[in-house]
């Protein structure tokens, strides 16, 4: 089988099987989405350890998985699961020390600008809906039909999650892609 | 009709600049090696082979268990840790991956590297020619000993979870993310990438936020903490101090920058009186008083002054050249 070439069901029938490469090819098909799904609830330097928790997970439930084309769905409810358990067991709140919450989301190489800092912290604080599109597509830079392919979402749902969250998103931003 | 949001067609500046802001977050990590998978279907050719082995690791499993030693192979209570590029043993045995048990010492080859899994609240990388022990994991906290070697840690968890000992030191975690050294003689270095940490021992506390890096040798307890990007001239005149040489403090004021509120701020509490307020006078050139705090109190060593200080340098430490002329 061609990985590049092959369905997300058709690897994920192959990564059942044991078929390594066949995985690889699902995670650089979904491994942006999965980190969207994770920054939007955790810090920028921990993110990168849960999505690969996350796909480990994957590869060691896979073989339970009967239905393959709900892969992305599944996958994702995983990274959630994961994400969402790492931000429990901080039972300090993060901006209760705004040095300590800015510098988790800088210590990731390169820095990034504070002002990227900043926006991250704003798409955090948008509802449930919106922050893991916006940040699909901000960060990851994927366009609403690849987050739609990738999430099992409609495309309408997507594009009005993208407009409604960066109309929230302007609304608080005063610096770049804000209103001014 | 265009919709560069949507679909990046057309244009839109304020999207645009914002995906370039937030595009330093994007990932782009390669898959970690896979686990092997429990339960996996074994193929027939392979079967006789794989039991052969099972039963030896059983027999040797068996020996180890009866002289006494801790197994670093089974999935129990522990650190769980994989070894890259070398050579390296777990309570005393050659292994590549497992569980560090509470007591057992991991030692890595000169060439080798170890992944380690900090419970639930971080990472260790262990460098090549280091020495680890896993001291202690619960829920009240982790406890390591670094005795040789070089750790980097990137630990989320509330302050003073995390603790490493090293010969002549207590590392204790308020961040995110440092390395830690420790020479033949116990000598340590500590460097903090992330947020902060606290190097504790002979009754000194140095605090060590981000961008800075501190020594400790036997006998002195920590130092005193500096830019890692300090002059020659103050990181002279730093070392002289910590060795004893209170004239050295003079040296440190003079060659104080805005970039080293870190040392001047850690020697508020190392120092009284007039030396004390000479430092707060330098240091309030350099960053004023935020309000509601006095420069009495802090000259007379008002703890909760001092720490008042410390919250509105935070900034300047978090992003030195954003307060820069």
């Amino acid at each position: 089988m061609d990985v590049r070439e092959a369905t997300v069901a058709e690897l994920v029938v192959a990564a059942r099987d044991g078929d390594r490469a066949a995985f690889a090819a699902l995670y650089q098909r979904f491994h942006r989405v999965i980190h969207a799904v994770v920054l939007a609830r955790v810090a920028a330097c921990e993110a990168g350890d849960i999505v690969q928790d996350a796909f480990t997970d994957a590869w060691r439930k896979l073989v339970r998985l009967r239905e393959p084309a709900a892969f992305p769905g599944w996958l994702i409810a995983i990274a959630r699961n994961r994400a969402t358990d790492a931000a429990r067991r901080r039972s300090f709140e993060p901006a209760a020390d705004l040095a300590i919450a800015l510098a988790i989301d800088l210590a990731i190489d390169p820095p990034p600008r504070l002002e990227a800092v900043a926006a991250l912290r704003a798409i955090r604080e948008l509802p449930d809906t919106y922050r893991e599109t916006l940040l699909m597509r901000l960060v990851e830079g994927l366009t609403g039909p690849e987050i739609a392919a990738h999430t099992g979402m409609s495309p309408d749902s997507v594009r009005v999650h993208l407009h409604r969250g960066m109309k929230l998103l302007r609304e608080r931003l005063g610096g770049p892609g804000g209103e001014r | 009709m265009t919709d560069y949001l949507h679909d990046k067609t057309g244009d839109d500046p304020a999207v645009a600049e914002l995906e370039g802001l937030l595009g330093a977050y994007a990932h782009r990590a390669p898959l970690r090696e896979l686990p092997p998978r429990r339960g996996w279907r074994i193929p027939a050719v392979t079967g006789s082979l794989a039991l052969a082995a099972a039963l030896v690791a059983i027999v040797i499993w068996r020996r180890g268990e009866e002289a006494g030693a801790v197994d670093c192979r089974s999935p129990g209570p522990g650190f769980a840790f994989a070894v890259d590029g070398g050579p390296a043993r777990c309570a005393g045995d050659v292994a590549t991956h497992g569980t560090l048990p509470v007591g057992a010492w991991l030692e890595t080859a000169v060439s080798a590297t170890a992944d380690v899994r900090v419970a639930d609240i971080g990472s260790l990388k262990v460098y090549g020619d280091s020495r680890v022990r896993l001291v202690g994991t619960g829920a009240a906290g982790h406890h390591l000993e670094l005795a040789r070697g070089r750790i980097a840690a990137r630990v989320i968890a509330p302050p003073r979870l995390f603790v490493v000992d090293t010969p002549v030191a207590t590392a204790v975690d308020l961040g995110c993310a440092y390395e830690l050294a420790v020479e033949s003689d116990g000598r340590t270095h500590l460097r903090v990438t992330s947020g902060a940490v606290s190097l504790e021992g002979h009754g000194l506390v140095a605090y060590a936020p981000i961008g800075s890096e501190v020594f400790a040798v036997a006998g002195r307890g920590p130092g005193t903490p500096m830019a890692t990007g300090a002059s020659p001239a103050l990181r002279a005149a730093v070392a002289g101090f910590d060795a004893g040489d209170r004239t050295a403090l003079r040296g440190i004021i003079a060659a104080a920058g805005p970039r080293d509120t870190v040392t001047l701020w850690n020697l508020l509490s190392r120092t009284a009186g007039d030396a004390r307020a000479e430092i707060v006078a330098r240091l309030d050139a350099i960053s004023p008083l935020p309000p509601g705090i006095r420069a009495g109190d802090v000259r007379a060593g008002d703890a909760a002054a001092i720490a008042g200080w410390r919250a509105s340098l935070e900034d300047r430490w978090l992003c030195p050249e954003c307060f820069e002329p």
